[in-house]
């Protein structure tokens, strides 16, 4: 592996077509085009927890997307080093009439790992999930917490070198919050690198190293996480005192 | 990536058995319905309808696949990027390995009509293969448009149940040519006419009777369709998958 950044933006700007019609995918950039990013720059190191907040729909979601290689950008350029693993809100790229082993069976070979690979994890994933006898039930008979708790324990137990989780955390339980938390610095000790969307600030605080405030597609901040989520107050003008 | 293609069969076990029961009792209605009903003298004339219904249906049903490929899984798209690509080819693959099980049903036909088993079987296997050839080149070039406005799959539903009449599948390619006329004439524009036609002289055991026009007609469509197609799928589905 090399050193460096394990994530990097440039520039990177993304629009996403208003206009309907098969024409939409021929020519170029259009004025009616909504701006989902914009000017984006940033490293993220490896080894580091980095929070991303922000309103919604500033361009949290899509700058993940981004940095998994979901979207290409339309200016400027992002690089991973490392397998990448996109944890989205609510079992986003699981399927609902599989069972929970079945999807993560499924999802550990979209990833490219093994049948055999995937039996030797399950236990973990099992165990970590909690999910005991319902790892075979349909997936559309789980809580949105049993899903979240899945996904956590697959995308941690395939072990990847860059883990972007969107949002998923706030919908557990508090005694899954802190296991996630445990799990997630677990990660980043043995040099991984996560990037984490959420609203919980609390969390945030307490296990990302930076965080970036986003505002209309723009990056308004960068820092440390107390100074960031004043950031976020400030600009959305707002007493944090009243408001929590 | 073929693990996800067996993912994917493991799901239809119960489907397996019903690609075979299908068709069969198809067989059954055909002949009551051509051999006593309207009283064609050829008592092989239910087996064609049913040939040509297998390969028509490989056809059709690969082209529908392929082309709602990315919308259909839209969720595992937005979750993880590897090769866009896989998603045709996965439907593909998976509708030719059914359509072959289907046409397994040709098999205790020859023993029921007393037709001398030759090695030009091999036929059928191959019309099925050149059906799902013909398709997936169409449906690659139409998926990324299909993202954009889902018209497209409309489209192509009436598109194949119109081949269904224009191609002989309900009829056969020696009844045109007999009748003579304007289609006669025409009738090798569709490039469905030779699979079809191919199959059914490999069950019948005799060589297929086409000049070589319409082979090279055939083939070169079908090579032409699968460059198109997958130059406009490689150049179109980055910015198709922003509309999903």
């Amino acid at each position: 592996m090399t050193d460096g950044p394990a994530l990097r933006l440039s520039n990177v700007g993304l629009t996403f077509p208003r206009r309907r019609g098969i024409r939409a995918l021929f020519g170029g950039r259009q004025s009616t085009d909504f701006v989902a990013l914009e000017g984006i720059d940033l490293e993220v190191k490896r080894g580091e927890v980095l929070g991303v907040i922000g309103r919604n729909g500033s361009g949290k979601s899509t700058m993940l997307r981004v940095m998994a290689g979901v979207f290409s950008p339309d200016v400027g350029e992002a690089k991973a080093s490392g397998r990448v693993s996109l944890l989205a809100s609510l079992g986003t790229g699981f399927a609902g009439h599989l069972t929970g082993r079945e999807n993560a069976m499924l999802y550990g070979s979209v990833l490219g790992r093994s049948r055999e690979q995937m039996l030797e994890l399950m236990n973990g994933i099992i165990e970590f999930s909690e999910l005991h006898d319902f790892i075979d039930e349909p997936l559309r008979t789980y809580s949105s917490g049993m899903r979240a708790r899945l996904g956590l324990a697959v995308v941690s137990a395939l072990d990847p070198d860059i883990l972007l989780i969107d949002e998923v955390l706030g919908v557990g339980d508090p005694v899954f919050k802190e296991k996630s938390k445990k799990k997630i610095l677990d990660m980043v000790g043995g040099a991984g690198t996560v990037v984490l969307v959420s609203h919980s600030f609390g969390l945030m605080t307490s296990i990302c190293d930076r965080i970036v405030h986003m505002k209309g597609g723009h990056i308004d901040f960068v820092g440390e996480p107390q100074e960031a989520i004043s950031a976020y107050y400030r600009s959305e003008g707002v007493d944090p005192e009243v408001s929590e | 990536m073929r693990r996800e293609v067996r993912g994917r069969f493991k799901n239809a076990y119960l489907g397996y058995a019903w690609t075979v029961i299908e068709p069969a009792m198809l067989a059954v209605v055909y002949y009551f319905l051509f051999s006593l009903l309207s009283g064609n003298d050829d008592i092989l004339y239910a087996v064609w309808v049913l040939i040509g219904v297998i390969v028509w249906s490989c056809f059709g049903k690969t082209l529908q696949a392929t082309v709602g490929s990315l919308t259909r899984n839209a969720s595992m798209i937005h979750l993880v990027h590897f090769p866009r690509a896989i998603f045709p080819l996965t439907s593909t693959v998976s509708n030719i390995i059914l359509s072959l099980l289907s046409s397994l049903v040709v098999l205790p036909l020859l023993v029921v009509f007393d037709v001398s088993v030759t090695w030009r079987l091999v036929f059928v296997p191959m019309a099925i293969g050149l059906a799902a050839a013909q398709a997936i080149g169409l449906g690659m070039l139409l998926a990324p448009f299909n993202c954009v406005q889902q018209d497209v799959e409309h489209m192509v539903r009436f598109i194949v149940r119109a081949g269904f009449f224009l191609s002989p599948v309900m009829w056969t390619w020696e009844m045109a040519v007999e009748r003579g006329g304007l289609y006669a004439d025409i009738i090798l524009i569709n490039p469905m006419v030779l699979p079809i036609t191919l199959a059914r002289h490999g069950f019948e055991g005799t060589p297929l009777d086409m000049g070589p026009e319409a082979l090279v007609f055939c083939f070169a469509w079908t090579v032409v369709m699968w460059v198109i197609g997958s130059m406009v799928f490689a150049s179109k589905e980055r910015g198709a998958v922003k509309h999903l």
